[in-house]
């Protein structure tokens, strides 16, 4: 029972980091009716510009360095004789360090929604209106462009990245067995639900959002209607490029960094295909059953067996529900 | 249309290569690839092998995606059934008489690809479009999870892969590139042919119709059921025949030969050549092959063939990769094929007017 | 020869069809007319099997075939245009038209990977067939080879009916044939649809708004109004029925 509570926790942990990679997914298809499947290509770029930004540009001799390691008089006192594995002294660790990991999430953030932009301009703008199926096949494309300029651009080896909260130990008891957690998991988790939930509170309640919705279910009539269809495009595009960067930060400072972060974008699109891709709850909870299932299996079966869950469920849920768990059934006239 | 070209019978009107300048192209294409290996260094010849046996896989990839309109980007997977399917049934018969056995073994490997093809299209019935990519997608990552684990590495050889039999055709080892290349070109000639026919009889305009408007083809009594299976099938039957010389030809085979980036290549190779004809698998091929070729040579040259610099060539000829695709689908969505089209349309009409 | 009893058929809580009733008899043409929305073409999607109507049957030939799927229901005989032209967009007009003939054709996989042979024989027995049976009758000969792309739309209307005759159809329902045509074309639509009928002995079933071509052609007049059939027999009679009337006119008049 303790190992269960253990793993579903840690289940659940992951699972809202799927949730807010698969926001960018969700986001894009209701805007545009592409479903990007370089997203977690453009993840990957946002751990590598976090990573830029918190280690590399700190680390340069023209960084003031404060930026690299934040030691006032009073914390180095603090420190001074603490473990740690202590509360404080994790706090205070952390503490030198917020610098360059706000340098490194906002150097992030801006550049993949700079990068997120250049796309949408330069290869989906000029397919608007024409075939999904030619968008989509240019996302594809874009896997290889990705891939391979990641690796031109980022040479060095991947070091050591900053955990984004204190990465303290936290044990507690809970229905009589011990659990063992990370506090940053804990922070990374809370910031994914954040984010999630104030994106769909977004498309939700918002003007813009109601024209995203208004876009997803009728692109020329929402065009007619004065929405500006390629705007919308566009912002869908940010906004996922910039979740994506918090996302691709998040798993950075959880797996490191290396060019099958890509990968874990399919991993993502199998489970928004399993929610129903224009349903941001359905993408929620089917987030949440897949870390679950991720993390009991990792248990049951040993990790590896992990890495394939996402794309057994996917296909055992389109076999009995073809839309996904919450997905709308397009009605096609005859 | 009044192109000069005019016919007394039916049988006549049906020829594909219905006039000169067609036939001209084919029986000239023929008597290169026939006199090809006889100058050619082996360097070249390796090439011919490997673009013979990716040609096949797009054929197989052109059936389900250029002409029946179900997108798969997993196919890579049923290239790496047929490979293994002959590693494994190669070893298991061993007892045989090796000239008979790849005539066992090869359709044998053919078969369970195309079993597979049949589960992994099972959801085609009930989904369309990305959902059928996602999930060819999944089963693909499966599919190589599958042979990588150590429950299977005694017949698969798990991560590290395994060596493969050299062919015996009835006595003729195939044991040097340019005997390869016999058995690959005449295959690749074979099933490019098949395919051609099988579009100009009822299967294939089944296809066709679904891809073109579904309902409209079921009230033809087209089962769509039957013909989205029988399509699975016949491309995941291709791309197994690819994957079994792709064994044949190579001395050891790995699981990351067949990921992700071999289903994309494959798909690549079709949109670039021309999705829906028959020579479009043929172009995209060669682009898709040489163009890589080309960034080695050229980067090797323009480096000096300094190992520092050296690394960057992998990046290149990915990015290169991913334009190529993304610039015809931009600009030429049709393929080279429309382009071959278009030179060859004129020169029907020479000397008269161009369009 | 088809045979409609006490179908029904809603989505959610819209009624489509309420109770339809009639018979289409054998060798005759049948006409369904009704105001827009009055469920026309549902009542079509449910003749040929793609809505599953939740009472009443559908009898063609003395054998119920209410469940049965619309592929199996071509093979039967049961052949369909639809009012938006549904072409197959990327082949030529031959094309389209062979693939009527898909069911009265048995070459398999292995044969078609040969092609000469066996599939070559009864691919050349197809396009002779279609060439003197449906394309000559049609007047359609000097587009054969076009694109359907580059048919004006009342050609692509008779394309689709080419298509439709070259299954050798014992029904054939046609949806709105002369929507959207001018004067002419539809002159020309009404006389190859008689002569299919009297030709060919084909029982035609068909949707159609103008009411001037409806009254000409079809010896028995179904009339649906929301979904409910409000009457039915003769042109003459329909013509004179104060329901039909109202429904077309208004109460007012």
């Amino acid at each position: 029972m303790g190992q269960f509570i253990q793993f579903a926790i840690n289940g659940l942990m992951s699972g809202a980091i799927y949730a807010l990679i698969a926001v960018g997914i969700v986001s894009v298809y209701k805007a545009t009716k592409v479903v990007n499947f370089a997203h977690g290509y453009l993840i990957m770029f946002g751990a590598y510009f976090y990573f830029t930004f918190a280690v590399i540009i700190p680390g340069q001799d023209w960084a003031p360095a404060w930026l690299a390691s934040w030691k006032p008089d009073w914390m180095v006192e603090m420190r001074e004789g603490l473990s740690m594995f202590s509360l404080l002294g994790a706090v205070l660790d952390w503490a030198a360090n917020v610098p360059r990991i706000i340098c490194g999430l906002i150097g992030a953030v801006v550049c993949n929604a700079i990068l997120g932009r250049v796309v949408e301009r330069t290869l989906m703008r000029p397919l608007m209106g024409q075939s999904v199926f030619a968008m989509i096949m240019v996302t594809v494309g874009l896997i290889s462009i990705l891939s391979g300029s990641a690796s031109l651009i980022w040479t060095a080896d991947a070091a050591f990245v900053p955990h984004i909260a204190p990465n303290t130990p936290i044990r507690f008891e809970l229905f009589g067995s011990m659990i063992f957690l990370f506090g940053a998991d804990i922070v990374n988790m809370i910031i994914a639900l954040i984010i999630f939930g104030s994106i769909v509170a977004m498309v939700k309640f918002t003007k813009g959002g109601v024209a995203i919705r208004a876009t997803a279910e009728d692109q020329s009539t929402a065009y007619s209607m004065g929405i500006s269809v390629p705007k919308i495009f566009s912002r869908a595009w940010v906004l996922a490029s910039a979740t994506g960067a918090v996302a691709g930060a998040i798993l950075a400072t959880r797996n490191g960094i290396s060019p099958s972060l890509g990968l874990f974008g399919f991993s993502v699109l199998a489970i928004v295909l399993m929610g129903g891709l224009d349903s941001y709850v359905g993408c929620f909870i089917a987030a949440m059953a897949v870390g679950v299932l991720e993390a009991m299996t990792q248990w049951k079966m040993g990790g590896e067996w992990a890495e394939i869950v996402p794309y057994v469920a996917v296909l055992v849920v389109i076999i009995f529900r073809p839309h996904g768990l919450m997905g709308q059934k397009e009605v096609e006239r005859i | 249309m009044i192109n000069g070209n005019l016919k007394a019978t039916y049988g006549a009107d049906e020829r594909v290569l219905n006039n000169r300048n067609k036939q001209m192209f084919v029986f000239g294409s023929i008597i290169l690839l026939a006199l090809f290996p006889l100058f050619a260094d082996d360097y070249s010849v390796l090439m011919a092998c490997k673009m013979g046996i990716l040609l096949i896989a797009v054929v197989g990839v052109n059936v389900l995606t250029g002409y029946t309109g179900l997108v798969s980007l997993g196919h890579g997977a049923f290239v790496a059934i047929g490979a293994y399917s002959t590693v494994i049934f190669s070893n298991l018969f061993s007892g045989l008489p090796t000239g008979i056995l790849p005539f066992i073994v090869v359709p044998m490997a053919i078969a369970v690809s195309a079993l597979t093809g049949i589960i992994v299209g099972l959801p085609s019935l009930r989904v369309k479009g990305l959902y059928l990519a996602v999930a060819t997608l999944a089963a693909s990552f499966i599919v190589k999870f599958l042979i990588e684990q150590d429950l299977f590495a005694p017949w698969t050889g798990g991560i590290v892969g395994i060596d493969t039999p050299v062919p015996s055709l009835l006595g003729w080892e195939l044991d040097n590139k340019r005997e390869m290349y016999v058995l690959i070109t005449a295959l690749a000639l074979g099933t490019m042919l098949a395919a051609q026919n099988l579009f100009r009889t009822r299967v294939g305009r089944a296809f066709i119709a679904i891809r073109d408007r579904d309902y409209s083809a079921e009230i033809l009594g087209i089962s769509l059921l039957r013909y989205k299976l029988m399509s699975f099938a016949i491309s995941a039957g291709y791309c197994g025949l690819s994957g079994a010389l792709g064994a044949y030809f190579f001395a050891r085979i790995l699981p990351e030969q067949f990921g992700l980036d071999l289903s994309l290549e494959l798909v690549a190779a079709l949109i670039v050549g021309g999705m829906g004809r028959t020579l479009g698998p043929l172009f995209g091929v060669v682009v898709v092959m040489l163009v890589p070729e080309l960034i080695k040579i050229s980067m090797a040259a323009a480096t000096g063939g300094s190992l520092e610099l050296a690394r960057y060539t992998g990046p290149v000829q990915e990015i290169v990769f991913g334009l190529l695709l993304v610039f015809f689908l931009l600009k030429e969505p049709l393929g080279i094929n429309q382009i071959t089209d278009r030179i060859l349309r004129s020169a029907n009409r020479w000397p008269f007017a161009r369009g | 020869m088809l045979s409609i009893s006490d179908l029904y058929l809603s989505f959610g809580g819209i009624k489509a069809l309420q109770g339809v009733s009639f018979d289409a008899k054998a060798g005759e043409i049948t006409g369904v007319i009704g105001p827009n929305g009055a469920g026309k073409t549902s009542l079509f999607n449910a003749i040929s099997g793609f809505y599953a109507p939740n009472r009443g049957t559908v009898t063609f030939d003395g054998s119920d075939i209410t469940g049965i799927s619309p592929d199996k229901r071509a093979s039967l005989g049961m052949a369909r245009t639809f009012q938006n032209i549904a072409l197959f967009r990327g082949m030529t007009v031959l094309d389209n038209i062979k693939l009527g003939g898909h069911t009265r054709l048995n070459t398999g996989l292995f044969s078609s990977f040969k092609y000469f042979g066996s599939a070559r024989r009864e691919e050349l027995e197809l396009r002779r067939d279609i060439e003197e049976r449906v394309i000559d009758f049609l007047e359609i000969d000097h587009i054969r080879k076009y694109p359907i792309t580059m048919l004006s739309y009342g050609l692509q209307k008779r394309v689709e009916l080419a298509r439709a005759l070259a299954m050798k159809p014992r029904v054939l329902l046609l949806d709105e044939p002369v929507a959207g045509m001018n004067r002419e074309e539809t002159a020309d639509m009404a006389r190859f649809i008689l002569d299919v009928q009297e030709q060919f002995g084909t029982t035609i079933l068909l949707v159609e708004h103008d009411m001037h071509m409806v009254m000409d052609i079809c010896s028995h007049i179904v009339v649906l109004n929301f979904g409910q059939q409000i009457a039915s027999g003769t042109p003459a009679e329909v013509s004179q029925n104060p329901a039909v009337i109202e429904a077309y006119l208004g109460a007012a008049a």
